[in-house]
């Protein structure tokens, strides 16, 4: 792995850029995961979808969990309701701050 | 630190997931397009019919419009899943008012978007929505001027059938 820029961390997460191999790292704790540009926006299209009041309805999503297998299929790992919660949150610090997001109301814009 | 990101995506992605809520929603049109063809067909309205295929085709025309663009600008556009298209109606001016009501639903989500658009400075999204700001304004010209026939001839017998006559497909 070459030296990467850390852009975002949350209370579970890190995310990083490698300019050298022009991609992106999540340590995801369990496991560090690269991700090239597309599988970082798909990944954000599978956080997005998750809708998390499911969470909180017994019937639908008993025990609060969601299976995420990333980059086609690599990688599966198994969130929780807040480790979801933090992803997303992640996800929406590291994209404003990778200049790609307009919007983010508690970052400051990277100089 | 390099722009990774940003070369290899033109457009916020704010933008980009607004797109691709606008391509669902295009392809939602073409499919509600396809189910009023059906209705006239099956009632004899050949020429109706004829219209309401090439405004099913249109809308999808719009939508991969939309689609390529995401793609084009480095973003992912996503396949819409379309469902719960309504089949029923009572009459053939029901039908044209429910494709007036479609396009000033679309029309609007275009404006919110192009709003969206001007508010993150994302320029090149509002530059290419222009052509579907005036394409909006052509459909819903089209159809109100559909539904002024129903006004000038009536809604029973022969006058349903003159009407059906006068709607042209381009």
């Amino acid at each position: 792995m070459s030296p990467m820029e850390r852009i975002h961390s949350t209370q579970y997460y890190t995310f990083f850029q490698s300019d050298k191999e022009r991609c992106f790292y999540i340590d995801l704790g369990q496991k560090v995961v690269r991700l090239s540009f597309c599988q970082l926006l798909a990944l954000r299209q599978r956080i997005w979808s998750i809708n998390i009041e499911n969470h909180f309805d017994e019937d639908i999503n008993p025990h609060g969990l969601e299976i995420l297998a990333l980059c086609n299929r690599e990688h599966l790992f198994v969130l929780n309701t807040l480790e979801v919660l933090d992803l997303k949150e992640l996800l929406t610090g590291a994209f404003f701050l990778l200049d790609i997001a307009a919007q983010t109301p508690s970052l400051s814009p990277r100089v | 630190m390099k722009d990774i990101a940003r070369q290899q995506m033109s457009i916020k992605v704010e933008s980009m997931d607004m797109l691709n809520a606008q391509i669902q929603m295009e392809g939602k049109a073409s499919a509600s397009y396809l189910a009023m063809a059906s209705w006239c067909d099956q009632r004899g309205y050949n020429q109706s019919a004829s219209f309401m295929y090439q405004q099913a085709a249109e809308e999808r025309e719009h939508m991969m419009k939309i689609f390529k663009f995401v793609n084009d600008c480095g973003g992912s556009a996503l396949s819409p899943e379309i469902g719960n298209i309504n089949h029923d109606f009572t009459s053939l001016e029901e039908v044209f008012e429910t494709a007036l009501s479609q396009e000033i639903e679309v029309t609007k989500s275009i404006n919110r978007i192009v709003a969206g658009a001007k508010k993150n400075s994302d320029f090149g999204v509002e530059n290419f929505l222009q052509w579907f700001i005036t394409e909006q304004l052509e459909e819903e010209k089209t159809m109100r001027d559909i539904l002024d026939l129903f006004e000038i001839m009536g809604r029973d017998g022969i006058a349903l059938k003159l009407i059906d006559e006068r709607i042209k497909a381009e």
